[in-house]
């Protein structure tokens, strides 16, 4: 943790890394944003570039009036919120295809209204470009994932987090206990949405130009999430930094040596995942620790038990 | 009024097309439980294939259906036996559902980046040799691409009602699709019915692509659009009976196409979403099914 | 004809039934009895292909079915009628009745089967257009039965026939089942709840509680048994402990 912290303070990492690094930890928020919804939940969604490129877009234009950017971020990712209700209540009150048609609906509909508005690059004002300085998106970035990583673990151990791990298991026995699945469901989206908000804010502090709206409204993001947290681990703590650690390194690798085929190398890569490995990265990770404590304790029983 | 005719024309016209898409979208769905999402990209894929029988063998573009509903029949195969069937461990329909969702999205992603680096980004469309025609209806302009895309359309849905119907293997898959165990026990090859159905639908899609590509354009990218209004429509038909994707497409097309004389026409998928949420709000098992579902 | 040998069955990880051996003969009827619970549907699952034994085989004429899949099983000239009847509720009962003589065997004969059935059956043919959802329990068992017939099965399976059904319904069915095995040879298996019926129905019985069997032979013998009387008593006593 500390190494994180001081590191960049004390040697110059050069700003190829940096930027690496800064992705990542955009990755690793709207992985975690997704995982809140769908990994812990169970719900698909597969609009949350909508969640993401919105924010972006309030934090910008704010940032650029001349609010302070956490200001900016709070605000963009609030306001998010307020998408995650609109979509969120019909759709979430149904089958969880429902859902995930709703917000795929949701983010092609928002990436055809974006275009049409805004259908120029976006720009911004060159006294910020002067003082652009990769040191201060490293420290926002990294602050906004610890926090959010520790909130992701309060939550999990809480009454929340276990009711949510019900309704993805068996919703139908969630309801039969008195859980109000659907309150936690929109609770859990709203959530998400936040977290995909901070994402969107960390990204409009890192990036100053934006070619096409699509660039932040596209589907692109609504992948890279979804593979980080199935390749990671859905439904753990650490799953979507694991996935998104090896996202980024992954794609660096694979834009310096296959270019335009490395996202279908990613295709392939997620299928495979999901069908020898579901349990992703974090699976591997409990079944060594499951391996290890049989193995350690065999050779303390002459019996070893099975349980 | 001949501006309203002409509107109304034009709904029917896409709204026909949107029900084939949503007609194999939906075959997938009710009889196996499956949701596939590349079914869009699939759809392009058919239309690629249509442009190159035409631009490079010189086909005529209705003529190539039949071979590019043969490839897209094979690809759905190998779709059910690579993808599919590994899911069928999973006997509960919600994971059946989501399991597929993800994966299909991941062929989404392989198939759409694979087209962009085989075939580059840009759009393509066929026009026939007598594609500029149009006929005259009252006032308003029909296209013959469109005439026969609507004549599709409506013949594709009659023949799968016959082969649901009257057919051995009709009787099968609705057999495997109200209870897959009694199916089985009744001497029905489930999984060999699902292959086949697979197949099928997969084809339609197909069919769906050389229609948009002599009627409109393909892109690679551009099936997540086609996709999510055959996620409406079914929703919009209820996915009870194959019988009314047409017809609620139909709908839904009149609907998208009368909301252009008051808004943009660029703003027509919100239109899309903005029904499909009005639907799921107020009458959630669609509008032509009888049953209402209990959630 | 049917043999099985030495049967494990596991839900998952969790064992069901030990070491089930049973042997029926051509043209027999054989049942097994026991109380809820005991395993008896297990078994008929397990013979219909549904579920994979993990010890022990199930041989018919010469084949092991083990590692068969339900539809192929029916291939080979066993049905089942299962517990609950499962029937197809959106198709019509003629419908019902085509997609039972889905084994190609059958597909020829299937319009021969068909009267034979409507012949057993005067109300299937009567009401051979009525969507299948909307019978009554009596007339649903009928169908179900007559959707297995329709395969041209040599063993016919069937899975609680009696429950929740009126004894007039009852008796009328056993008459039935008594008549094809007699004049078409139909071997039948029959799992059933009702104790009395099922021993004055058949042959021979297997009595099987808590996933073992715990006793076989003639079933009129087994009829007049204190063990049986017991086991009988032992259901009614469950039922009160419960």
């Amino acid at each position: 943790m500390l190494v994180m912290i001081l590191v960049p303070l004390l040697a110059n990492l050069g700003t190829g890394i940096m930027n690496q690094l800064v992705t990542l930890f955009i990755y690793i928020l709207l992985a975690q944003s997704w995982n809140i919804i769908g990994g812990y939940t169970g719900q698909i969604n597969l609009g949350i570039a909508a969640f993401f490129g919105c924010s972006v877009m309030i934090t910008h234009f704010m940032w650029v009036a001349g609010i302070p950017i956490i200001v900016s971020v709070l605000v963009a990712s609030l306001s998010t919120i307020i998408l995650a209700i609109i979509i969120g209540i019909p759709t979430l009150r149904l089958k969880g295809m429902y859902f995930a048609v709703g917000t795929l609906a949701l983010a092609q509909a928002i990436q055809v209204i974006m275009q049409n508005i805004f259908n120029r690059s976006i720009q911004t004002r060159g006294d910020y470009v002067q003082a652009y300085n990769i040191n201060w998106r490293y420290y926002l970035g990294l602050a906004i994932v610890v926090i959010v990583l520790v909130a992701v673990y309060f939550i999990r151990k809480s009454k929340l987090g276990i009711a949510l791990v019900a309704i993805r298991e068996d919703e139908q026995a969630a309801q039969v206990t008195g859980v109000n699945t659907f309150k936690y469901k929109v609770i859990s989206l709203l959530i998400s949405a936040f977290i995909a908000g901070l994402a969107g804010g960390v990204y409009a502090y890192f990036r100053l130009y934006f070619y096409y709206t699509s660039d932040i409204f596209g589907l692109t993001w609504t992948f890279s999430a979804i593979m980080a947290v199935v390749i990671g681990g859905a439904g753990t703590l650490l799953g979507p930094v694991f996935g998104s650690i090896f996202l980024v390194i992954l794609g660096y690798i694979f834009s310096l040596t296959l270019g335009q085929a490395n996202l279908i190398v990613f295709g392939f890569l997620f299928i495979l995942v999901m069908l020898f490995m579901p349990q992703g990265l974090m699976g591997g990770v409990n079944l060594f620790r499951q391996w290890i404590s049989t193995w350690s304790r065999k050779s303390h029983n002459e019996t070893g038990e099975n349980i | 009024m001949a501006d309203a005719f002409q509107v109304l024309l034009i709904g029917v016209v896409v709204g026909a097309l949107y029900g084939l898409v949503a007609l194999g979208f939906g075959l997938i769905m009710r009889i196996m439980k499956f949701i596939n999402i590349a079914q869009g990209s699939f759809i392009i894929l058919g239309g690629f294939i249509c442009y190159w029988l035409v631009t490079i063998w010189h086909f005529d573009p209705y003529l190539s259906i039949p071979i590019v509903m043969l490839a897209m029949f094979i690809v759905g195969l190998i779709l059910y036996r690579l993808l599919f069937s590994p899911l069928l461990k999973y006997p509960q329909a919600e994971m059946r559902l989501d399991k597929s969702l993800l994966i299909t999205f991941g062929v989404v992603w392989i198939l759409d980046n694979l087209e962009i680096l085989i075939w580059t980004p840009n759009s393509r469309s066929v026009i026939p040799s007598y594609g500029y025609g149009t006929i005259n209806i009252f006032g308003a302009s029909l296209s013959y691409t469109g005439i026969i895309g609507l004549g599709l359309a409506i013949l594709a849905a009659a023949v799968l009602h016959i082969i649901l119907t009257r057919t051995y293997f009709g009787k099968h898959v609705r057999a495997a699709t109200e209870d897959a165990v009694a199916a089985g026990l009744s001497g029905v090859n489930v999984q060999r019915t699902y292959l086949i159905s697979c197949g099928i639908a997969v084809a339609l899609s197909g069919l769906a692509g050389t229609v948009i590509v002599t009627s409109y354009s393909v892109t690679p990218g551009g099936g997540m659009s086609w996709l999510l209004t055959a996620m409406v429509v079914v929703t919009l038909a209820g996915s009870d009976n194959m019988n009314f994707m047409i017809p609620a497409g139909i709908i839904l097309g009149v609907i998208q196409s009368a909301s252009t004389l008051f808004i943009s026409p660029a703003y027509q998928q919100p239109i899309a979403l903005i029904i499909f949420l009005i639907i799921i709000l107020f009458r959630p098992q669609g509008l032509f099914s009888k049953r209402v579902r209990v959630h | 004809m049917l043999e099985i040998s030495q049967l494990d069955i596991y839900y998952g990880d969790l064992q069901a039934l030990w070491d089930i051996s049973i042997a029926v003969e051509d043209g027999s009827i054989v049942t097994l009895v026991g109380s809820n619970g005991a395993g008896k549907s297990s078994i008929m699952k397990a013979i219909s292909g549904q579920l994979k034994p993990k010890n022990g085989n199930i041989i018919f004429d010469n084949q092991n079915l083990n590692r068969l899949p339900p539809h192929r099983i029916v291939d080979l000239g066993i049905c089942l009628v299962p517990e609950g009847r499962r029937l197809f509720p959106g198709m019509s009962i003629l419908e019902n009745l085509e997609v039972g003589a889905s084994r190609k065997s059958a597909r020829k004969n299937k319009n021969v089967t068909l009267s034979w059935i409507y012949e057993m059956f005067p109300l299937l043919k009567e009401r051979a257009s009525q969507l299948a959802g909307t019978l009554s329990g009596g007339e649903q068992q009928m169908l179900a039965i007559g959707r297995a017939l329709m395969s041209n099965p040599k063993l016919l399976l069937i899975d609680e026939m009696s429950l929740g059904l009126s004894p007039i319904v009852v008796q009328e069915l056993s008459r039935i089942i008594q008549e094809i095995n007699k004049s078409r040879k139909i071997t039948v298996l029959l799992v059933e709840q009702d104790v009395q019926l099922a021993l004055s129905l058949s042959d021979k019985g297997y009595i099987i509680e808590n996933g073992r069997i715990v006793g076989y032979g003639n079933s009129s013998e087994l009829l007049c048994s204190p063990q049986v009387k017991s086991v009988y008593l032992g259901m009614e006593m469950d039922r009160t402990s419960q």
